[in-house]
């Protein structure tokens, strides 16, 4: 049970947020050719390292929000260790 | 025979008291203050137990939890460990580990062909004839260890968890874990300090007089502090990322087990260390114990662990246990010195120590051998943070190699020291603890959006100059020059470890696997270090060559009843749910809620709608309540069709698809104001529609003013269906006028209802008939549905459930996603055609609506009837192609229409069996092969909607 | 080829008991050579049996197989050892149960008893949806020839009679399908019979070897990595290994391995926690699998309850588990058998899954010449391990994709073309 900062409801236990995975930038539908939309579908980074990710504040303000977290150990930036 | 000493200064047991207890059915007593292993050692017993392979005698080892030997059966609770719980009046306690008695077992036969029985010999045999083997695997169940489940008595009852945050968890109350919570908590500290057994003090309770006093006296400053609170009897058994701490306490009044979840600034372990075996020849024999026991056993206990003994020391613990065996009048027949080299080889003996063999080639008789061999750091909760132990060889241990800053080791784990100089790296500790806690704290205040600022200043870090405690030389003495029990509990030996390597299984964690040394219930606590020793032995390498294994969660084990705790499943019920269950509604479970499925005819429910009218409750259907200028611009973004001119009072279908073309959702959706609609969508999807409605909302079109209420629990939905339905609510509806041409079909009214204003009227159906759907208020829901039957009695009015609604439907050809539709399901596929508008600049899975149309060969949903009436396919039913086993689709949806009197279905097929018309093969459960027909519509009554539009 | 080591049988036992002898080892610690035909990255179950397979089936021998710790040391020994082939998809269930006819017949095809426990399998149905889903597994596996039927609550407190199969609980028990073939293996077995078949074709196993980097050349992509390239070979911890063809069978790690080669892949990885018990004396005979209440449980003939349950929800490359899964865990276990609340949870431990879009796995060749994956195995490898080395052995000797794997291509996820197991493998063990 890490510690996830919700920018408005300040640290929360993860299990009363949802992680939503690695943020992916979202193709322009409408230009976009299928082998890009299809990258953006399931194609992931999946470092052991660093990753931008979206959490939602699913049990408190319902905020989607970003934050990095190092997979290799969970700490989140900008907050102290693990 | 007792074994009970005269009264020791120490001891912790209450003469005053006599508990009553049986043993193997034999009644003994004890005192308040004894363990059940005690009290049992007190009253003359040697034998405890039989070993897990061999059926081995065993006897009291180490006389605490990690004791391998001590597990037993306490009435219907299983795996007890005596050496640690607490004895308690009328406790059934009995050998767990026996067939068919503690005498004679005879798995002891097992010991006779041990020479056949190395390790990992059970994966060189049995291969042929392959028979055997499920024969074999049969008697090997009868041997498994363990105690028994009473599935008469046993249940899941009274268990509770608690949340604390304390700035600082000490897991250990010993003299440093004392120092530390003390400091710590003069610092301004909240502090925890946890300790595993039933009084703090560590190893000075068993100590010399002045020790067991500085322990009484540092107990009582503990108790004393406003800023600490103690929990004996309570382990800490797991650290887990971000300083999420695990305590199990025991003894407590309402649970006999109680999980405490603890977030901690900062986590001090104190564990001290504990005693490891020696290995040796029959180091497993009863009358062999490590030093600790027998000073816990005398000091604690009062309890006289034998007569005559040979001592074998390698440091101070083992000179004061000769100290106290002399004391209370054991024979100590021979001491040897293993800081000189002198040793143990041999034991023999069968129900207990009887003969000794010394490295000096002497021969002693006696019926107790104590050893004091060193220690193993419990490093387990340093490892859980990531900390992987180096081996020190003059200390002949582990210590620990980095930790996070959350995380601080004092006490026996990080050195030796006098009892003063524990409490004072306790101390240190404790001050560097608080210091790291408290700005912590000031952060994560701090951090707290709209929360005050902390009004004290946040502390400034203080470096870690604490003096690290000494490592005193000891002797490395893992193995004597025989061979012995490496793994008690797993019956697996020093010769054992080493055949293992020569096999090729040369790294500890592959040791480990072959030989399932270190995997019994002390999960290596004793074992590892000498089972690394035999390795490194093995290998001819040094001990720091081969690591260890990883310690992992718990630290002690966990009973699933403390973990699970209160079991909260949560049931969803509508405000009419009461009224279900008190009319004789068979309840449904559906997701989180609980539906009327019929009340006790469906068949007659359904007809009754077709005829007549009937109402049925379908809350559960998701509600979104969305207002904003932005509103319209969103559905054309989420659903798959056009929204841009709804006009106020009409209603509108959408399907919703996923980013990957796939059916995800659908509904109506209804425009009440100019800025304020309704959205409605599957039960099961209301969720995750909701919270994807927010995401678009929040992460990819902020500049959309539209906001998302959820109403689906406040708005008790009503669906009232038939022919005579008009009617009836003409009866109760004031303000709104339901004729046909002031509310056509697909439009939504407010107004009032049964008296009950703001309510929202649908005309929509998913039955086919002329129906209406109103959303009332939950408080008044049981008012208006009782207002609807008293005022459609005449009319035929009756309630019906889902299953009459599922006939219905299906006759109607009214698809559901997730049940008509699965996890491939594109929208061609759902037969959307007319529907989707590829045309817009943006909407969700755009480019894969585009290629899901480009392709011919996805399945295509369609109406089927069998070509027999009255065969009903199973739902799942597969369509196959002809007499082969080619799946070519399968029936999604089936039943028995009372409105056609036939069977009718829908189903996934083929697009070549697509076409109106094609004959199917419909493979049924019981292997019949029968024929149906594909239908023109989705729809087997009234395809053209007229029924519902009049 | 056919250098065989001495025969494992009750006799040797009893030969090698009297005598006192030794054992020879299993696998040696060969020297690393400078060049191989076909290099393996991960010394797990997919990657000794594809060296394995490679050398019994196509006389390919000049292989090394790499691992950066010791064998066996990720997925193939943290699972929970289920087997079986009762899957939703004809794909699906024609590759398990191929693997399923591998594992009947691996203790005397490897000469090592991997002690299969073939004593059926159970995934309990708790709302009219999952039990839908039943019929629709079972229907699909008997018209391929799997012994796979839909029983009835009654039916499942004969298989199983320590379950609480009353109605009245929160979620009661409708009914289940029932895979008698199904079963658990010694999972570790499996991996050192698959070793100690491929050390005697000199096949080279080389344990602490960590790839730090995949050569290619002549690619698309940065440093002329990536679609269009052709591997030359790997850059070890121990040196440089020249090779025509390199094979990622590294689970979990599977994305930063293909990563080095400049194929990426739709995954991510989670871990998958797994936890064992005191032993009690044995009442469980057989496996019990709860999608519902996401957990899975089977009692070894040592007496320990094993249970699984599904991914953890957040992506992570740690490995020192939660205590939430616990929590849960014990939870869903007791509404299925609240008799057990006294067990204690013994140990917890976790492994890296590399979870994929539709819960199949990523097999064969790639945009990049003589870069082979197998890989995405999620929560499902160890089922699959025999078949999986089997056939990317085939794909390996013959250069072109075994038919039995054509549907998990890496092509799909640019085709669109996406497998139906996600219904199936949610909690599918």
């Amino acid at each position: 049970m890490i510690v996830v900062p919700c920018p408005n409801c300040g640290p929360r236990n993860s299990g009363d947020l949802r992680n939503c995975g690695e943020l992916v930038p979202r193709p322009d539908p409408s230009t976009a050719s299928l082998v890009e939309w299809r990258e953006y579908l399931y194609m992931r980074k999946n470092p052991a390292d660093w990753v931008t990710e979206t959490w939602y504040c699913r049990g408190g303000c319902r905020r989607y929000f970003t934050i990095e977290r190092n997979t290799a150990t969970n700490e989140i930036r900008g907050q102290e260790a693990s | 025979m007792s074994n009970r000493l005269t009264a020791q200064p120490g001891e912790i047991i209450d003469r005053s008291t006599s508990l009553s207890f049986t043993w193997n059915g034999k009644a003994v007593t004890g005192h308040q203050g004894d363990t059940i292993a005690s009290a049992i050692a007190a009253s003359g017993v040697d034998v405890f137990g039989r070993s897990m392979k061999y059926h081995r005698k065993r006897g009291i080892l180490t006389a605490d939890h990690w004791d391998p030997n001590l597990f037993v059966q306490v009435g219907d609770e299983p795996n007890v460990r005596a050496g640690s719980r607490r004895l308690e009046a009328g406790m059934v306690v009995s050998t767990q580990n026996v067939w068919p008695s503690l005498e004679f077992d005879l798995g002891a036969a097992n010991q006779l062909v041990g020479r056949f029985l190395s390790s990992g010999f059970y994966y060189k045999t049995f291969m042929r004839p392959k028979f055997l083997w499920p024969l074999y695997q049969k008697v090997l169940k009868k041997f498994a260890p363990g105690g028994r489940i009473h599935w008469e008595t046993s249940t899941h009852d009274a268990y509770d968890k608690r949340y604390v945050h304390p700035d600082v968890l000490v897991a250990g109350g010993g003299p440093a874990g004392m120092g530390a919570a003390l400091a710590a908590a003069d610092n301004g500290a909240s502090v925890l300090l946890v300790e595993q057994y039933g009084d703090l003090g560590g190893h000075l309770l068993w100590g010399d007089d002045a020790q067991r006093a500085q322990g009484a006296d540092l107990a009582a400053a503990c108790r004393a502090h406003a800023n600490i609170e103690v929990l004996v009897d309570s382990t800490v058994t797991g650290r887990y990322d971000h300083n999420w701490i695990s305590v199990m306490q025991r003894s407590h009044d309402i649970a006999p087990e109680r999980l405490i979840k603890a977030r901690a600034g900062v986590m001090v372990v104190a564990p001290g260390l504990v005693e490891r075996p020696y290995v040796f020849a029959g180091n497993d024999t009863p009358g062999v114990i490590l030093s600790g026991a027998a000073r816990r056993l005398i000091n604690l206990w009062a309890v006289k662990p034998g007569n005559r003994a040979v001592v074998m020391s390698a440091n101070a613990d083992g000179d004061a246990a000769v100290a106290d065996l002399e004391r209370v009048g054991v024979e100590v027949v021979a001491v040897l010195d293993a800081r000189k080299g002198e040793s143990i080889v041999s034991v023999e003996g069968k129900s207990r120590v009887s003969k000794v063999a010394l490295s000096d080639g002497r021969t002693l008789n006696a019926d107790l051998v104590v050893t004091a061999t060193g220690w193993t750091a419990p490093t387990s909760l340093l490892n859980m943070a990531g900390d992987r132990p180096v081996y020190d060889a003059t200390a002949a241990r582990y210590f620990s190699n980095s930790l996070p800053s959350n995380i601080l080791a004092t006490g026996g784990i990080t050195g030796d020291g006098s009892t003063a100089e524990l409490e004072a790296h306790g101390r240190a500790t404790g001050v560097l603890a608080a210091n790291r806690a408290l700005r912590r704290r000031h952060d994560r205040v701090a951090q707290t959006a709209r929360s005050n600022d902390p009004a004290w200043d946040k502390p400034a870090e203080m470096a870690d100059s604490r003096t690290p405690l000494n490592r005193v030389p000891h002797p490395e003495c893992y193995r004597s020059t025989t061979h012995g029990m490496v793994d008690f509990s797993e019956d697996v030996s020093s010769k054992d470890l080493i055949q293992a390597s020569k096999e090729g299984f040369d790294s500890i964690e592959l040791m480990k696997r072959y030989t399932t040394v270190t995997m019994g219930p002390s999960q290596g606590k004793l074992e590892t270090v000498n089972a690394a020793a035999v390795l490194a032995e093995a290998n001819q390498v040094s001990m720091a060559e081969i690591g260890t294994t990883v310690w992992r969660p718990p630290f002690a084990p966990i009973t699933l009843g403390a973990l699970a705790g209160r079991i909260h499943e949560p049931v969803r019920r509508s405000a009419l749910q009461d009224w279900h269950d008190a009319h004789g509604a068979a309840p449904l479970l559906a997701g989180q809620w609980v539906r009327p499925d019929h009340y006790g005819d469906p068949m007659g429910e359904a007809d009754n709608v077709r005829n007549n009218v009937g109402l049925i409750d379908v809350t559960p259907l998701g509600k979104l309540d969305l207002r904003g200028p932005d509103v319209s611009k969103l559905l054309e973004l989420v659903y798959v069709n056009k929204w841009s001119k709804l006009d106020i009072g009409r209603v509108r279908y959408g399907t919703m698809v996923a980013e990957d073309g796939v059916v995800s959702d659908d509904g109506v959706t209804g425009r009440l104001g100019e800025y304020h609609w309704l959205m409605t969508c599957t039960s099961s999807g209301a969720g995750a529609v909701w919270e994807m409605l927010e995401d678009w909302l929040q992460t990819y079109r902020p500049e959309w003013q539209v906001h998302v209420t959820a109403v689906t629990g406040g708005l008790t939905s009503i669906n009232v269906a038939g022919p005579h339905s008009r009617t009836l609510l003409e009866r109760i509806v004031e303000d709104v006028d339901l004729s046909a041409d002031a509310f056509p079909y697909f439009s939504v009214r407010q107004g009032t209802v049964a008296g009950v204003s703001d309510c929202i009227i649908w005309r929509i159906g998913f039955t086919g008939e002329l129906s209406y759907e109103v959303h009332v208020p939950s408080g008044h829901a049981l008012h208006v549905w009782e207002e609807l039957l008293a005022q459609g009695e005449d009319l035929g009015c009756r309630p019906f459930g889902v299953e009459a609604q599922r006939i219905l439907r299906l006759e109607k050809g009214h698809y559901i996603v997730g049940q008509d539709t699965d996890g491939l399901s594109k929208a061609p596929t759902a037969g959307l055609g007319g529907l989707v508008k590829l045309d817009k600049p943006d909407t969700i899975g755009l480019p894969e609506l585009k290629a899901a149309y480009e392709r011919t060969d996805l399945p295509i949903l369609v109406g089927v009837q069998t070509d027999d009436p009255e065969i009903v396919p199973e739902e799942a039913a597969q369509i196959v192609d002809g007499g082969s086993n080619t799946i070519l689709g399968r029936i999604t949806s089936s039943r028995m229409s009372p409105t056609l009197g036939r069977s009718v279905c829908l189903a996934q097929v083929d697009p070549s069996l697509a076409a109106a018309g094609s004959s199917i093969t419909v493979l049924l459960a019981d292997g019949r092969r029968v024929t149906a027909t594909v239908q023109e519509h989705h729809a087997h009554v009234d395809p053209e909607g007229a029924r519902q539009r009049v | 080829m056919g250098k065989r080591p001495p025969k494992y049988s009750a006799g040797a036992l009893i030969k090698h008991g009297l005598t006192r002898g030794d054992w020879p080892r299993m696998w040696r610690r060969p020297e690393m050579r400078s060049s191989y035909d076909v290099v393996i990255i991960g010394g797990g179950l997919h990657g000794l049996a594809t060296a394995y397979y490679l050398a019994e089936n196509h006389g390919i021998t000049n292989v090394a197989v790499v691992d950066k710790g010791y064998i066996g040391g990720g997925g193939s020994g943290r699972n929970t050892a289920i087997v079986r082939s009762n899957y939703l998809t004809p794909e699906g269930v024609a590759f398990y149960d191929r693997s399923l006819d591998l594992y009947n017949t691996m203790a005397t095809d490897l000469n090592l008893n991997i002690m299969f426990s073939k004593r059926g399998h159970l995934t309990l149905a708790h709302t009219d949806s999952a039990l839908r889903t039943m019929h629709w597994r079972a229907e699909v596996n008997k018209l391929q020839g799997i012994d796979s039927s839909v029983i009835d609550a009654q039916e499942v407190k004969k298989q199983a009679p320590s379950l609480d199969v009353s109605q009245n609980t929160r979620y009661p028990i409708l009914g289940a399908l029932h895979h008698p073939p199904g079963g658990i293996v010694r999972h570790d077995a499996v991996v050192w019979g698959y070793a100690r078949g491929a050390d005697v074709h000199d096949v080279h196993i080389l344990q602490e070897t960590e790839v730090l980097d995949i050569m290619v050349e002549g690619g698309s992509g940065p440093g002329g990595k990536g679609a269009g390239g052709k591997v030359t070979g790997v850059k070890t911890s121990r040196g440089d290994i020249s090779a025509p063809i390199v094979v990622n069978c590294t689970a979990g790690w599977a994305s930063l391995i293909s990563n080095m080669a400049g194929v990426p892949l739709p995954i991510t990885t989670h871990p998958l926690q797994a936890a064992v018990t005191e032993p009690c004396k044995v009442f469980l005979p057989t496996v019990v699998v709860s999608g519902s209440l996401h957990v899975y449980v089977s009692q070894t003939d040592r007496g320990e309850l094993v249970f699984g349950a599904s991914v953890d929800p957040v992506g992570t490359y740690r490995v020192n588990g939660t205590l939430e899964f616990t929590e849960e865990l014990a939870g869903h276990v007791l509404e299925l058998m609240p008799g057990i609340s006294k067990m204690r949870l013994l140990r917890q431990w976790s492994g890296l899954c590399d979870m994929t879009p539709d819960y199949s796995p990523v097999m064969g060749n790639t945009p990049v010449e003589g870069y082979l994956v197998d890989v995405g195995w999620g929560t499902y490898g160890f089922k699959a391990g025999p078949v999986a080395g089997e056939t990317l052995a085939e794909t390996i000797a013959t250069g072109r994709n075994a038919d039995l794997i054509s549907a998990f291509g890496i092509e799909r996820f640019t085709e669109g073309d996406l497998v139906g197991e996600k219904g199936a493998a949610a909690v599918g063990h």
